[in-house]
Order: C-alpha cells, then structure tokens, then sequence
C-alpha cells in the first residue's frame, strides 16, 4: 500500500513541477527574502583585485559581447564592472563584436557614467559593432585607429582625450571581455597571450568551467561566472543590483531541486528494499 | 522614446515571452505565432545587421571614396554565392581557398600556443616549484597532473584497454565524470539565471505605468485553455465511447 501510494510520486505530471520552480522563482521578486550570499569565489576575487590594483588614468578596453538571450547573467555583470572601472577613474573604451549587443550597451551607459559624473568622450568612448572579431583584434594591434577612426557617434577617435595616448594594445592597462560566446577564448588567443596584455572575463554560468586551465595557468587574470560572479562582483564594489538581488531565487531553486533529487531517491530506496 | 511605444513594447515583450512559455503547458495557436515571429524577426534583424553594418560601411562607402582596392575581399565574397548556380559554382573555391588559408593561419599557431603548450607547461610548472609551496597547492598540482594523464590515456585508443591500461583510463573516465557534473551544475545555475530575468521583466511589466500586460496577457491565457479545455471535453468523451 505504502509502495503503491509512494509510487504515485513518480507518475506526477512534470508540469506541476513547472509551476513549483515558476512560484519559487517569482515570489522572491516580488517579495525579496534577502539570503545572503557570503562566499566569494577566488576567480571574481581575483577579477576585482585587478581591476582594483589599475593606477587611475590607465585605459580598460571592455568587450561587452552578449545578446538578450543571456543578459540575465552578463548584463549585471557589466554593469558592476563598468562601476568598478569608474569608481577608480579609469578610462573606459567599449567595442563589440555581437550585432545583439549594441542596445545592452547603450542600457549600460545611459545610467552608469550619469553616477560617476563621466563623460561620452573624455572618460569613456563607446565603438561601433565590427564584424569579423579574430581579424579586428589582430588588426587593432598594430594600429588601433585602422580599425576604429570613428566612435559609435561619427566623431574622429583619435581626437577624443579619453584616447590620449592609445595606439594599440601596448597602451591598454587590461582588457575584459563579458561574453556568452567564444570571445573571450580569441581575446585570450590572439590578444592575451600574443601580446602579453591582462586579460579578465565574465561569462555564462554554463562556460566557467571550461575556463579553469586558462586561470591556472595565468592567461585569465581572474573570471565572473553566471549571475552568482555577478553578486559576488556587486558585493566587493559595494553596490547591490541585479545580479544580487536574484540570489534568492537562484538560492531557493537550488534548494527545490536538492529537495526533489533527495526526495525521489529516498521514495526509490524505500520502494526498492522495504 | 515615447511612452506610448514603451507601454507597446511592453505588451510584445511580456505578450511574446508568455506565449513561449505556454508550451510547457502544452502546445498551442499563441506558441506557434511566438515561434514562426521570432524567426521571420530574427531573418529581418540579421539582414538589416548585415546591410547597414557590414556592406555599407565595409563595402559601398569606400567605393563611393574610390577606394577600389575594397573589391578584391568584395568579389571573392560574392564567389561564395556562384554555389547556388551549379555551371559556375567552381568560382565559389577562390572564395573558400582565401577562408581557409587565412583561417588556419590564424587559428593554428593561437591553438598550439594558447590550448596546448601554454596548457602542458601549465601543468608541469607547479611540479618544479614544489620546494615553494605550500601542502595543499601540491597536492593540488599533483591531482591536476595525474588527472591530466589519466584523461589522455582514456582517449588513447591505439591500444587496447585493457590490464593496467585499463585501470588507469577508468580513473580518467572519473575525472571528466566530476568536470561534467560541475559543467551541468552550472548549466542548471544558467537557465534558473535566465528564467529569473524573464519573471524579473514580466514583474516589471506588471506594473501600472506599462497598464499591466502581464496580468492581462496571463489572464487571456489562462481563459484561453479552460475554454478550449472545455469545448474540446465533449470530443474526448466521444473518443473514449468509442
């Protein structure tokens, strides 16, 4: 009777499922539970420490390469870099190589400098989409200027004083691609380790661990994986946002699935040896 | 942007992510017109990507410069499309002979420098550096190496496994076992984080000022299913007569 009522269990329809993750997933954004998130992961410690460390003035080229299918887990990501960047005033310059993400970065720049008093320009300069990222960045180390002459809004990149003395990578104190694509294994390839400039990267929870050999062997200076690197960036910069404020969800759906995987073992123990 | 076409964005964007979501119920009209509009959208937004970003700028502004150097890289693009007429699809290899030689120049020294030399020097450095280091950081190397050998000689398979062989290669097979449950952890991580964005919009688009699309747009939904669920109840009980 008992096996037979357990078993039950397994024959639930799926959808209920649906609906458990979709409630746990939505409460805690309309009501915020605030479960803290204290472990700070080495590689997001790692990241902040380098850009930290960054003499002010030095230029920080962000390649910001993500679309709306990921902006979930990238967008808080940049967000809190860019912060991050500004609040030790370095210079910023922001190139893609996603068609997709042009509007992403124009929601970015729109509210982040406004905060620190930036200006379009003079603290920061954002470049048109190019196509072809292995050719451009392989171009841009000669010369800078023979790939982008014009910033996003027409004007002559040379003449911009937040380019005062960037001709190619040589000038640039680091890099830091945010990605949901291969971008950040070129940057590191044909940038990174040909030209020996930093490298720093923010990715999609599903990629940071293949990203593990390149921390180890120093080719990354430091990783911001998923939406938790994204918390755990707004955390050491001190300024709580998007990537924060999902930990409760992220938090308690884990605790769902940790919930059901225990669940349906113990039923399948149960039914299987008693 | 006014407010008007954000309040209409507003209602696509939660109307669109509500009909897709839809499915998981189960397959329906609305699921459909999401479906065939993100293709048509998506074939609309590559074209213009490719015509304003790429073509132009690339192509016909520096021919309108006299720069006539641009039409080398031009023509050999355009022989790649002689593949679709099969008299003159033999021009198409000019066009794939330059790709594949620039490509291959490009990626294999990267390749051989970045994922492979940099890699093997990575995991033998720590091993002449253990003098330095502290117990875990060599235990660390010392796993990280032994992980690295097992995994090669699973995919080494110019000899049989078998014998010592054998065990060695398994140990290997528990290696990318524990790489591919932190790899589909993180995977779960991922789609949680990509689900709560689109709860996190659609609570946003919730709100007055968007005149509550989302509820609305659930709630003919909701009605919807119950009355189709309803019309079509007579039709399953006559299935099930028969």
């Amino acid at each position: 009777m008992l096996k037979e009522t357990l078993g039950k269990f397994f024959k639930i329809d799926r959808r209920w499922i649906f609906l458990l993750l979709a409630v746990v997933l939505f409460v805690p954004i309309i009501k915020p539970i605030g479960l803290p998130n204290k472990t700070i992961s080495r590689d997001t410690r790692h990241a902040f420490d380098y850009m930290d460390k960054l003499p002010a003035g030095s230029f920080v080229l962000f390649s910001l390469d993500y679309d709306p299918a990921t902006r979930p887990e990238l967008h808080p990501q940049a967000v809190a870099m860019v912060r991050h960047a500004f609040q030790k005033n370095l210079r910023v310059g922001v190139v893609t190589y996603i068609a997709g993400s042009t509007g992403l970065i124009q929601q970015v720049f729109e509210k982040v400098p406004a905060q620190y008093n930036k200006v379009n320009g003079t603290d920061y300069v954002i470049f048109p989409y190019m196509a072809n990222a292995v050719a451009v960045m392989t171009q841009m180390a000669s010369d800078f200027y023979g790939i982008y002459d014009k910033d996003q809004d027409g004007r002559d990149a040379r003449t911009l004083p937040v380019m005062r003395g960037i001709r190619n990578y040589k000038n640039m104190g680091l890099i830091v691609c945010i990605t949901g694509t291969s971008m950040l294994d070129y940057w590191v390839a044909y940038v990174g380790d040909k030209f020996k400039v930093p490298v720093l990267g923010g990715v999609v929870a599903i990629s940071q661990p293949g990203y593990g050999p390149y921390l180890q062997t120093g080719q990354l200076k430091g990783l911001v994986g998923g939406m938790k690197g994204a918390a755990e960036y707004e955390s050491l910069i001190g300024q709580p946002g998007k990537g924060a404020s999902g930990i409760d969800s992220l938090n308690l759906a884990h605790l769902l699935v940790l919930a059901l995987i225990l669940t349906s073992n113990l039923i399948l123990l149960i039914i299987k040896y008693l | 942007m006014s407010e008007t076409w954000m309040i209409a964005g507003a209602w696509v964007a939660a109307g669109l992510t509500i009909c897709l979501f839809s499915f998981l119920y189960k397959d329906n009209p609305f699921f459909k017109i999401a479906e065939h509009l993100y293709l048509g959208a998506g074939m609309g937004w590559w074209f213009q990507v490719y015509l304003y970003n790429i073509w132009k700028p690339k192509v016909w502004e520096p021919l309108m410069a006299h720069d006539w150097m641009v039409l080398v890289p031009a023509v050999l693009g355009l022989s790649l499309v002689t593949q679709f007429v099969p008299k003159i699809s033999w021009i198409s290899r000019y066009g794939f002979t330059f790709l594949m030689g620039y490509g291959a120049g490009l990626a294999v020294p990267a390749g051989l420098s970045t994922d492979f030399i940099n890699q093997i020097g990575g995991t033998i450095r720590p091993l002449s550096m253990m003098a330095s280091m502290t117990s875990w950081a060599v235990f660390n190397s010392l796993l990280v190496a032994f992980g690295v050998i097992c995994v090669l000689f699973y995919f080494f398979f110019s000899v049989e496994h078998k014998g010592h062989f054998k065990k060695v290669s398994n140990i290997g097979i528990y290696f990318l076992m524990i790489y591919f449950g932190a790899a589909f952890g993180n995977t779960v991580m991922a789609r949680f984080s990509l689900l709560y964005g689109r709860f996190d919009d659609l609570y946003a688009f919730a709100a007055s000022k968007y005149l509550y699309a989302t509820q609305f747009i659930l709630a003919g939904m909701i009605i919807y299913f119950a009355v189709h669920g309803f019309l079509n109840r007579g039709k399953k009980e006559a299935e099930a007569a028969q």
